[in-house]
């Protein structure tokens, strides 16, 4: 499969203070790109220059061949780009804004009445189209930004934190939209800080510290060879002190996280196969489970600590990528 | 990768519209989707009508005042000198509040837009920095210029009364237009250039006074010398320079050679401001010239700088096409 983004080398300084360092990577057509880093890592700097809102001090970056320095009116018309802040155009309605879009990118007439019925409809807001854009709550108007992004239906979608300051439904909604999105083909890089949500919709994950990307893979590689650990929720009707004294007994068990009556939290490295083995003796040995989940924190706990061990982290995980 | 797109293109019409399609949509740069969407927003805001009102009723009031003074008792009597006099006065009036107004509608239409953080999200649509800038340039002028017509019938008035001719008025508009387009051209430079709308609408006033108070102190200033300089001419050139560049001492010699302003309005400062255009010549055509070739291109070249400001490092993207051009 062809990489419809391609950054190569990518280097970006203000003055003395370097953002982004031989920035090297790849996002396949129709797949979703979880870009991953602490605030200021050079997340927000890295999609600023593939939406050519930024000069790239040194490297090149690709938007389905097109170079975003020499040729930025081609790149553009290839991109959505949804930025982290961004504001509207409060006395519009909701479909003049979306119309205003969408002939500017040279989409009038019916095609341009009919997209934007679609679009309001797939972001849920086609009860709102003749509303003015003031009276929308924060999710709405980040759900019209993603419909005002896909106005021009481009092949690619360069979404900065699509979810950050949104309530939890909201951010679900988002996230069907996005995986929705993934369905109809678009190739998406997406950076969030919500890492759960991003292990859920992403194909892949890339995870930048300090301009450099320090790992690179698919969310399921990443999990495995780099943790090899999986975060375990188990649910019992009582005994949960003496469930978490045998299981902190457990060579598979590298640690027991948290003790309540009837639920303990643990980290498991084993296989998927001891994984089994492990629920099927808990239950021969007499706890009666309610449930047994793995926790999407592995991710989570993967991005501490390749953003806190520093040097070490790092080199354990270019090694993998 | 051209395979690409050309296979994008056959797969979606859109897409043959827009990659490598040229700016179809953008062909008549005057109604873009940006200058459509510009006129809808200030035209729909209640603050406009508030306004427009304001100014015309303003402007028609003390109109009403100056010929209630000017002509009581004496209604009847058609006097010539007084309605130029009169037509004096609004065009002066005009040319305040017009110079008061542009600052304020067009120093904030860049930084507003930064500010409200729809910027980075117009820069991504295939609007070019030079479209959006001279889309704002004319959304501004298209406003001010709305004033300027607005008034139009409070000079029909003029014209009942005698003494002044419709193009002589038309002369005065041209200027004026002249005028306030350099001022909002650089009111969109101070824009551009600055982040905060505030301190841009600053640097815009501040410089619409030194075109209308500091050349003139200028030019006093350096007529004085020159009274006391052997190199009396070097000096009273650029005394000449100050006054033909300065907005009130050129609408004056244009409403000067039309016999509108002349010594017989017995005013001190009038006639002061007239000493002035006789002895720097401002009545004659070559003035006027100097004065609508400097703002005219001024007030260009400001959008262009703008325009290149906008994209950021729009000079940097130039010299890398042109290093990699050399270097294929």
């Amino acid at each position: 499969m062809t990489a419809l983004i391609r950054v190569e080398n990518l280097g970006k300084r203000y003055g003395k203070v370097t953002a982004v360092q031989n920035l090297n990577l790849d996002v396949r057509a129709g797949t979703v790109f979880g870009f991953v880093g602490e605030n200021g890592a050079g997340k927000t700097t890295t999609l600023s220059i593939l939406a050519t809102l930024m000069l790239p001090s040194s490297g090149r970056a690709y938007i389905n061949g097109c170079e975003v320095t020499t040729e930025p009116a081609l790149v553009r018309r290839q991109i959505g780009f949804l930025p982290d802040e961004f504001g509207v155009y409060n006395d519009l309605s909701v479909r003049e804004y979306l119309a205003f879009y969408g002939t500017a990118y040279g989409v009038d007439g019916h095609l341009l009445e009919r997209r934007s019925t679609e679009l309001l409809n797939l972001v849920n807001l086609e009860e709102r189209a003749e509303d003015v854009v003031n009276s929308l709550s924060r999710g709405m108007k980040q759900r019209l930004g993603l419909a005002r992004s896909l106005m021009h239906d481009p092949p690619v979608l360069i979404l900065d934190e699509p979810a950050s300051g949104l309530d939890p439904r909201s951010r679900i909604e988002m996230r069907e939209i996005i995986k929705g999105l993934r369905g109809r083909g678009k190739t998406i890089m997406i950076s969030s800080h919500i890492l759960p949500e991003l292990a859920d919709m992403c194909d892949e994950i890339g995870i930048i510290q300090r301009g450099t990307l320090v790992a690179c893979a698919a969310v399921e590689v990443m999990n495995a060879r780099v943790t090899g650990k999986r975060h375990l929720l188990l649910e019992v009707l009582t005994g949960g002190a003496r469930l978490a004294y045998m299981l902190g007994h457990l060579g598979d068990v590298a640690e027991v996280l948290k003790v309540e009556e009837s639920r303990v939290e643990f980290i498991f490295s084993g296989s998927e196969a001891e994984q089994v083995e492990l629920i099927r003796e808990l239950a021969l040995s007499g706890f009666q489970m309610k449930s047994f989940q793995e926790l999407g924190g592995s991710l989570e706990d993967l991005f501490l600590r390749l953003t806190a061990d520093g040097d070490a982290g790092r080199s354990a995980v270019v090694k993998m990528a | 990768m051209r395979a690409d797109l050309l296979l994008l293109r056959w797969r979606d019409p859109l897409a043959a519209k827009c990659v490598g399609g040229g700016e179809n949509h953008l062909t008549n740069k005057w109604f873009n989707p940006l200058l459509r969407k510009e006129l809808r927003q200030r035209m729909r805001s209640g603050r406009t009508i508030l306004a427009l009102s304001l100014y015309l009723l303003s402007i028609g009031v003390v109109a009403f005042v100056y010929m209630y003074v000017n002509v009581q008792g004496q209604t009847l009597i058609l006097q010539p000198a007084r309605t130029a006099e009169l037509f004096t006065f609004l065009s002066y009036l005009q040319l305040a509040l017009v110079s008061f107004v542009t600052p304020g509608i067009a120093s904030g239409v860049i930084s507003g837009e930064r500010e409200r953080q729809t910027l980075s999200v117009l820069l991504t649509t295939p609007l070019s920095p030079v479209t959006i800038i001279f889309t704002k340039f004319i959304s501004s002028i298209s406003f001010l210029l709305l004033l300027i017509v607005m008034t139009l019938p409070l000079y029909s008035i003029v014209f009942l009364f005698g003494g002044v001719q419709p193009s002589q008025v038309m002369a005065v508009f041209g200027m004026q237009v002249i005028t306030l387009g350099a001022i909002a051209g650089i009111s969109i430079f101070f824009s551009t250039l600055l982040r905060r709308t505030g301190w841009s609408t600053v640097f815009s006033y501040a410089t619409v006074a030194l075109l209308f108070l500091g050349l003139a102190v200028f030019g006093y200033l350096f007529d004085s010398i020159g009274l006391h300089n052997p190199e009396e001419s070097l000096w009273q050139r650029l005394a000449g320079i100050c006054f033909a560049l300065d907005p009130i001492y050129v609408q004056a010699g244009i409403e000067s050679s039309l016999g509108l302003l002349s010594p017989v309005i017995n005013q001190s400062l009038v006639a002061s401001v007239f000493s002035v255009v006789s002895a720097h010549s401002l009545m004659k055509p070559a003035a006027w010239l100097f004065f609508f070739m400097i703002y005219i291109a001024s007030g260009v070249l400001l959008l262009l700088v703008s325009a290149w400001r906008l994209r950021p490092g729009g000079f940097t993207a130039l010299r890398k096409r042109i290093v990699r051009w050399i270097a294929q």
